[in-house]
């Protein structure tokens, strides 16, 4: 079980990713302030 | 949200599962403007070509992130004309979390899939009759209301 989020940071990647596993993929555009 | 939502067990797991988390600053460009992002948290699903289907803005706790997340998930679903998988979707956001914030949205857009699938409007009348039930403050109530004479 993973104990925290594994975020990905690049969208291109992240696509790769979804198209790979067939997911969705969720964009969080945080503030870290 | 990385201090009390994304830190939750049950969020781990469903995000881990289901999709494939993406965290940038909300100012990183191209992508700030691309997406038009003005606030944050502002949390976007993508499907698998990063076509945009669902928008946050604002907090969400644990109990409204993951019914929400499976909203965009259906609404990625559905605008695809993959009925059938939204509807997977809504039957657990329904199942799960019927009085979280997504719940009357999911209704809504459950009957519209039923509707799509079937070519029978009587589904579309159901989701109204429900939504003035089970949610009658919902906006969704009025946006069913034309249903109600199927």
């Amino acid at each position: 079980m993973e104990n925290k989020i594994k975020w990905e940071t690049d969208l291109d990647a992240a696509l790769a990713l979804a198209q790979a596993e067939n997911k969705p993929v969720l964009l969080d555009f945080f503030n870290p302030g | 949200m990385d201090a009390v939502t994304y830190p939750n067990q049950e969020v781990i797991s469903f995000i881990s599962e289901n999709m494939i988390p993406l965290q940038v600053l909300f100012d990183a460009q191209p992508l700030s403007t691309g997406f038009n992002v003005k606030w944050t948290p502002t949390l976007v699903t993508l499907d698998t070509d990063g076509k945009e289907h669902h928008r946050t803005v604002g907090f969400l706790a644990p109990e409204e992130l993951i019914p929400s997340l499976l909203l965009g998930m259906a609404k990625s679903y559905f605008e695809t004309d993959r009925f059938n998988e939204a509807l997977v979707n809504l039957e657990r956001l329904l199942g799960k979390h019927p009085k979280s914030g997504s719940a009357a949205e999911a209704l809504y857009l459950r009957g519209v899939c039923r509707y799509k699938s079937t070519n029978d409007p009587k589904p579309l009348k159901e989701a109204y009759e429900q939504l003035a039930a089970d949610y009658p403050s919902s906006e969704w109530v009025k946006r069913a209301y034309p249903y109600r004479l199927l």
